[in-house]
């Protein structure tokens, strides 16, 4: 059995894999698991967004001279439409409440299959 | 038959399926090539409510009697739903459909701009309040189970957590993370001495769904090209490539996050580990787990390297509820709920603890 494994290439290659991908993993975690990495990492990416910020900063100054809106008055401008939208929303579903609790105190029940399944017989609480 | 001729039959046959494989390879790594993204998520379903970035869906039921109680089943926050439904055979949607229950998705777009400010609170005492109130409408029941996944499955805790007196009957956790200092390579990474969130999410506002996958990616960086090695090695296999495909699919479909929802979490649950220690409190409301009292079940992955075990066993103690069960199964993060073990094992399993406590 064992030498029909070891003739079989097919089987070598794909137990080559798993342990090439398992030895790769350990190595690049215990590299990632050290104090060294965080900050290494957590260093560059602080670099990468001070950069971007000070980028969007210039970028807003240009529009603002040239008399045009930047990203974040458009994105003001959104905003204050997306909370008349929640207010709608909400509003929206005071009505169904109310409208709902004046229907005699019951709720109608939706269509669909009847809800009366009962539970297998093997299944014991 | 001698055994030089057995031997000579045997290698014949391994060099004649040799040859018939490569040629497979050759013209199905072609179609593999050209082809389109794979058709994932396909059991009907209507949208009956969306608001930014929250979606809830209803499944269409196929059998002419359910249970009274209906199933929510709340996604990761980083991903899509369609796990729970990748391909017919291979859909724990479809599953629980067959077996009689009402099953609702909450499931998530990416988050735009003016939604960067949406924090635990949203999610917690918000979006997840809301659709069971649509639940409600939709099949008219007052209570409701509920099914959470990883970060689906915190937020889901959470919410039981401040509603203690809420309509929910039973909760369903998959690999949910609870101590938060046991979170393995992401605590590290996310280290309050060198992580600076404020300045990650004041500059980003949205955090970027690469960002997010390639934090995943880190964790085992030899996955990807491994993955990719195997399905060239099984390129005859067809439902092989299949289920690939979907699994590919889904893991690049990575959900952004809303900025203030990623500060939450990294400053209350990963550097402060409140949810671990009972100092949670969301909007006002203290989040301590022991104020579950409900029928609760944790499902945990025994080789999950995105939530390790020691990250997720606490749950139940945690909790006070004297109805609870936990289920440790073979497998990792995401096959848990898609992989070859889900099928036999784990959806069985909470189908058969959500069926009697569903009637």
């Amino acid at each position: 059995m064992s030498n029909n494994k070891a003739t079989d290439p097919a089987q070598v290659f794909g137990e080559w894999v798993t342990n090439w991908e398992r030895a790769v993993n350990s190595f690049s975690n215990k590299l990632m698991e050290t104090d060294d990495f965080s900050r290494a990492v957590n260093s560059v990416q602080n670099t990468q967004l001070q950069m971007q910020k000070v980028f969007a900063e210039m970028m807003a100054k240009q529009l603002a001279n040239l008399n045009m809106p930047s990203r974040n008055d458009v994105l003001d401008l959104v905003e204050a439409m997306h909370a008349l939208e929640n207010r709608f929303e909400k509003m929206e579903m005071q009505l169904k409440k109310i409208s709902g609790a004046m229907e005699a105190g019951t709720k109608t029940k939706a269509k669909g299959p009847a809800r009366t399944k009962k539970a297998p017989a093997d299944a014991k609480k | 038959m001698s055994s030089e001729q057995i031997d000579s039959s045997s290698i014949r046959d391994k060099v004649d399926r040799m040859i018939n494989r490569t040629v497979q390879r050759s013209v199905k790594g072609l179609d593999f090539i050209r082809s389109r993204k794979e058709p994932v998520g396909l059991t009907p379903k209507d949208l009956i409510y969306e608001r930014g970035t929250l979606r809830l869906y209803h499944y269409h039921s196929n059998a002419d009697e359910v249970y009274r109680i209906p199933l929510i089943i709340v996604m990761a926050t980083t991903n899509k739903s369609y796990l729970f439904d990748l391909l017919p055979g291979q859909s724990m949607v479809e599953y629980l459909l067959n077996k009689g229950f009402d099953v609702y998705m909450i499931d998530w777009n990416d988050p735009v701009q003016q939604e960067r400010h949406l924090g635990l609170a949203d999610y917690t005492q918000d979006f997840i309040p809301s659709c069971i109130e649509k639940v409600q409408e939709s099949c008219g029941e007052e209570q409701v189970s509920i099914l959470g996944y990883c970060m689906g499955g915190v937020l889901s805790t959470i919410y039981a957590a401040t509603h203690s007196d809420g309509p929910l009957s039973n909760l369903v956790c998959l690999t949910t993370p609870v101590n938060w200092h046991e979170m393995g390579l992401f605590s590290r990474w996310n280290d309050e001495r060198y992580f600076d969130v404020d300045k990650l999410v004041d500059t980003v506002g949205i955090i970027p769904g690469d960002f997010i996958a390639s934090g995943f990616d880190m964790l085992r960086p030899a996955q990807k090209l491994a993955s990719r090695i195997r399905v060239w090695d099984n390129m005859w296999n067809d439902d092989y490539v299949q289920s690939y495909r979907a699994f590919d699919r889904w893991g690049s479909e990575t959900v952004p996050l809303a900025g203030e929802y990623f500060r939450d979490t990294t400053k209350e649950l990963m550097w402060k580990n409140k949810l671990h220690r009972g100092e949670l409190e969301v909007a006002g409301k203290s989040a301590n787990l022991a104020n579950i009292t409900i029928p609760i079940m944790h499902t945990i992955a025994e080789h999950d390297h995105i939530v390790p075990v020691a990250a997720s066993r606490p749950l139940l103690e945690l909790v006070s509820s004297e109805d609870k069960e936990e289920l440790v199964l073979k497998g990792g993060h995401v096959s848990l709920i898609a992989g070859p073990n889900a099928v036999k094992r784990m959806w069985p399993n909470v189908s058969h603890w959500l069926a009697k406590r569903s009637v």
